[in-house]
């Protein structure tokens, strides 16, 4: 046991040479989180403003008027006024607005008389996710003053104001280190093959799960230190509280990210050569985790074969970890099922990479 | 047209505060073996790739068959061939598929390219399918064919930098005899080298040290500078101690005294010290005369004047 | 054409296609990637798990809340814990939503006039929340509405509603062309970034500039191999996102393909760009890293362009995947506005253009 460590160490300490001289991978592991966590923790805004609203006011009354005031004033949409029906379309399809909005002439003579009042409302369908929004402003402007009969009234809990933030930056967390944490184990042994230098490291006794945890473990570190920036970052500048144990979130953290390096580890056993190993990186790490983990769209609105295939990936298991403990305050009794099974997946990674290592090494 | 195939005059080139080459000068003949020797790190790779048109000296007037800077880089790049130290076919390629890329390269007539191809691979003794993978060949036989594809164009100057490192003896052996028939087919070759076995086939050699050139000459002429006096072969008896030759190296009797295998070189200094002292040395070693070797020229220029 | 150039070509591609592995990366795991995410990713919130709070007897709250399950939109959760405390059914993750009754029920509430009813929601998905809660109260207002029946109040002014290019909002319509392209460009820069750090790993970049060849050769014999391959994959993906998720193609096929072009262009361009600042394969995958996931972010999959700061949006103007999304949706789904394919077909080119040219800067023929 005591060999373990030893030989397992003299890897890791060659390995934290690499890194140190390479100031490259340094910056980026450690930069490019914080970086990504600053840029789109200040541009990401859920909630839709100022909708550019293609307006053909064939009425032209005080009543039409008011309504497009109404509009205007209500902060939800850009009005641009165009001569026709025609045009409206033509600005839909040019996508110089998500909506378009058409007041026929007798709009006001119809309300005089005692009629119901037409609009005809076009919503651009090229984009799914602004057609709910747009509708329900719509309705709501044009609705407002209807008789109360009841009262709804919601309660967001964990995030009462709808903070688009809180939502993004614990996930964007959990995304980009995976990627990162993929990309920077990814090359280590392919390179080793490709250089020749994994040859006399074979010549030695090193075995190959000492090898394999030597590799890890400084990437792990450096991991850690990537994501505690982060932390820092989420709450001091932006303001995201964290109700939940910071313990509890550093386990979790340190079992994600490890699993997600020894799969960077066996990506570049399997692909022994360094294109392979980045295709295979890019692939299996970055699209994934950007779209089956939870992050954006929800796992429970897939169809149930994709909601069980999600859970092969340790970032949907982390994505819980990291919002609950965050925003909710959960433990590590509530989070059993995620913590069991990224400890599942880390163990999994770690001996199929091994595995894999050892029948390479076989003649 | 009896202008020498390299002229090199006051070469210099700086990486940043670097001085890589120091006002270096020399110059080479037609269908001469010209030998570079030194230490890594001792400007041998850099003065290369300088008279192959991959690096812009920084001073200094280069011209290399014919041809120099002033015609632009891809001139001389046009009349010389160049097979650099690392390993330069693609392992995905197979020959054919190598030696056709770097016939569009130099955008070769594919009827020369042909041509030229089937001498190349007659000249090395090319005994397999062109369509082999360059991966599955034995590593003296890429070697070969990395000779071939640098030759493709017939160039009249060709740079080999550590053409033989890492193959095998007999291999070594093999391609030493192609760089002699290439020479006397009048080629200019001109090869940097680790082996002092290789470099005593050389016709010239220039050793180099910290970007400059300490001695330049015949191999034979350089042992005949370098060591005007006798050279001794030391033959120790039984196993020496680490103090034993620190003490007679403190004798003062050599100018030089080195190991050499279990044995060791020595020139003296002297010839009356060390007629006195010989008797008591010869209770402990074997000695004989011998003709000093490249190897010992090279210690004694390029690292011992470190000390 | 250029022999040398002719010479490039033919080697990069037997390079490339010779590796089975880059086969398979190229013409199978775009397909297998397209298919996964188009029928696994909906931006529709379903399975919502809902809990109703009412005393027994509350026939409305029933009502209010079999309509939910009946909906599709809801899950009901298993009954035992039903009357525990709301907050708590949501934060050990039991429910995603509980409806609550005003004290006594809702139906005697109603019989009162002060019916005031509680919705919780686990609002750490703010997207979802957002489409919890108009669900919820389309459901509520429809069902008091009829308990009471009374007719829904005629309001004054009516919205005719229609949503154009997609009507059965249908998500693999919007998703496909969407993924089509992350997985475009992801291949395609990474596999050019490395085809030429790979050579200068390798030391074959030395043997290459060693012969007479100019800076231009280098660079399109490097690029122009990979905007073939990259090409060479698009009428597979196109055709797996046609006739397997049905996306409507209404443009022309010419001015897609243009725009593909155009595209792939851009994505080489750049990846040889970033690939003459990096020495190693390590780096170019970081670097690629560092270039790849804002484009995605920014590409308007995940968050609306439009809502972002003015300066941030212009950041998302320089991200070639968001001119690309932008127009395969408008080509495939609108038939293609001249005005905006124009201009952005003009965007990636002048984005291409600025890369090679940055790129000719860059490089030299000499160390």
């Amino acid at each position: 046991m005591k060999l373990f460590w030893g030989r397992a160490g003299a890897v890791a300490r060659k390995e934290v040479f690499h890194i140190l001289r390479d100031p490259f991978a340094l910056a980026a592991a450690l930069g490019l989180p914080v970086l990504m966590v600053i840029i789109f923790g200040i541009s990401i805004e859920f909630n839709m403003k100022d909708i550019p609203l293609a307006v053909n006011d064939a009425d032209q009354t005080r009543s039409s008027r008011m309504l497009l005031d109404r509009f205007a004033s209500s902060g939800y949409f850009g009005i641009r006024r165009v001569v026709s029906p025609h045009q409206a379309v033509a600005e839909l399809t040019d996508q110089k607005a998500r909506a378009a909005l058409v007041i026929p002439p007798d709009f006001e003579s119809d309300l005089i008389s005692g009629r119901q009042g037409q609009l005809q409302l076009l919503i651009d369908g090229s984009d799914n996710s602004t057609v709910g929004p747009v509708s329900n402003y719509v309705n709501r402007i044009v609705g407002a003053g209807a008789p109360a009969l009841y009262d709804l009234r919601t309660r967001y809990l964990f995030n009462p104001e709808l903070d688009s933030r809180w939502f993004v930056i614990p996930g964007l967390t959990v995304v980009i280190m995976a990627i990162l944490s993929i990309l920077l184990t990814a090359l280590t042994i392919a390179r080793e093959w490709e250089n020749g230098s994994m040859e006399l490291l074979l010549s030695t006794p090193v075995r190959p799960v000492e090898l394999i945890v030597g590799k890890l473990a400084p990437y792990g570190v450096l991991g850690i230190i990537a994501i505690a920036f982060v932390y820092v970052i989420a709450r001091a500048v932006f303001q995201i509280p964290f109700v939940g144990n910071l313990a509890v979130f550093g386990l979790g953290s340190l079992l994600f990210l490890i699993t997600y390096l020894a799969q960077g580890l066996l990506i570049s056993v399997v692909a022994r050569n360094q294109q392979v190993a980045m295709q295979l990186a890019m692939v299996t790490g970055m699209l994934p985790s950007n779209l089956i983990s939870g992050f954006i769209f929800p796992i429970e609105s897939m169809p149930t074969f994709f909601q069980y295939l999600t859970m092969l990936l340790p970032a949907r298991w982390f994505m819980r970890i990291a919002r609950d403990t965050f925003l909710q305050g959960s433990g590590l009794i509530e989070l059993k099922v995620p913590f069991l099974a990224l400890t599942f997946l880390c163990f999994a990674m770690i001996f199929l990479a091994t595995r894999k290592f050892k029948r390479d090494l076989e003649p | 047209m009896a202008e020498q195939a390299v002229i090199v005059r006051d070469l210099t080139v700086r990486f940043g505060d670097f001085t890589a080459v120091d006002r270096i000068s020399f110059e080479v003949g037609r269908g001469e073996i010209f030998g570079f020797l030194g230490a890594n790190g001792a400007g041998k790779t850099t003065t290369i790739r300088v008279l192959c048109g991959l690096l812009l000296p920084s001073e200094g007037f280069v011209r290399v068959a014919g041809t120099g800077f002033e015609q632009g880089d891809r001139a001389i790049k046009t009349k010389v061939g160049y097979m650099s130290q690392k390993f330069t076919l693609y392992n995905d390629l197979t020959v054919e598929e190598n030696l056709s890329f770097i016939a569009s390269l130099r955008k070769l007539g594919s009827n020369f390219y042909v041509e030229r191809r089937k001498e190349l691979l007659e000249f090395i003794s090319f005994d397999r399918s062109l369509g082999t993978p360059v991966r599955d060949l034995p590593g003296g036989t890429k070697q070969q064919v990395s000779l071939a594809a640098a030759l493709l164009h017939d160039p009249e100057v060709v740079f080999l930098d550590e053409p033989t490192a890492g193959v095998t003896p007999a291999s070594r052996n093999l391609f030493w005899k192609l760089i002699r028939k290439l020479a006397a087919s009048g080629k200019t070759v001109f090869v940097t080298t680790h082996y002092m076995d290789e470099a005593e086939q050389c016709g010239r050699i220039a050793l180099m040290r910290e970007g400059r050139i300490i001695a330049l000459d015949t191999p034979e002429d350089l042992k005949r500078s370098v060591f005007p006096g006798a050279v001794f072969e030391f033959d120790p008896k039984t196993p020496l101690s680490f103090a034993e030759v620190a003490a007679i190296e403190h004798l003062d009797l050599f100018t030089f005294f080195e190991p050499y295998g279990l044995r060791f070189h020595a020139a003296i200094r002297d010839g009356e010290d060390w007629n006195r002292a010989r008797p008591e040395l010869e209770c402990k070693f074997n000695i004989r005369r011998i003709k000093p070797s490249l190897e010992d020229v090279f210690i004694k220029t390029v690292e011992g004047k470190k000390r | 054409m250029n022999r040398t150039l002719l010479g490039f070509i033919r080697k990069e591609l037997t390079q490339t296609l010779r590796d089975k592995r880059m086969r398979v990366l190229l013409f199978v795991v775009p397909v297998i990637q397209l298919t996964l995410f188009g029928v696994a990713l909906s931006n529709e919130v379903k399975n919502i798990r809902l809990v109703s709070v009412f005393p027994p007897g509350d026939a409305v709250m029933q009502k209010i809340h079999d309509r939910s399950i009946a909906s599709g939109w809801f899950l009901p959760v298993s009954t035992q814990k039903v009357f525990s405390d709301p907050f708590e059914l949501i934060r050990s993750g039991t429910a995603d939503a509980v409806l609550v009754a005003p004290p006594g029920g809702l139906t005697r509430a109603l019989g009162r006039g002060d019916a005031k009813l509680q919705l919780l929601l686990n609002a750490m998905n703010v997207i979802e929340a957002q489409a919890m809660e108009s669900y919820v109260s389309a459901i509520v207002q429809r069902t008091i509405l009829e308990d009471l029946r009374l007719d829904p109040p005629e309001p004054s002014i009516q919205v005719n509603s229609r949503v154009l290019f997609n009507p059965g909002l249908e998500t693999a319509i919007f998703m496909v062309p969407a993924t089509l392209a992350m997985v475009m460009i992801i291949t395609t820069m990474v596999m050019t970034n490395n085809a030429i750090v790979r050579e200068k790993e390798m030391g074959t970049f030395e043997m290459l500039i060693s012969a007479p060849v100019s800076p231009a050769e280098v660079i399109y014999g490097k690029t122009i191999p990979y905007v073939i391959l990259g090409m060479s994959n698009f009428p597979l993906i196109l055709g797996v996102a046609v006739f397997v998720f049905g996306v409507p193609m209404r443009g022309s096929l010419l001015v897609l393909v243009l725009a593909a072009f155009a595209f792939v262009c851009t994505a080489v361009a750049l990846g040889t760009l970033i690939s003459t600042f990096c020495k190693n394969q390590q780096q170019a995958t970081l670097a690629a890293f560092l270039f790849l996931f804002p484009m995605i972010m920014f590409g308007g999959l995940f968050f609306p362009i439009e809502n972002m700061p003015v300066s941030i949006r212009w950041v998302a103007y320089l991200d070639p995947l968001y001119h690309y999304i932008g127009l395969l949706r408008n080509i495939m789904l609108k038939g293609g506005g001249h005005a905006y394919v124009g201009t952005h077909i003009l965007a990636l080119g002048l984005m291409a253009l600025v890369s090679v040219v940055w790129s000719f800067r860059r490089f030299r023929t000499t160390l």
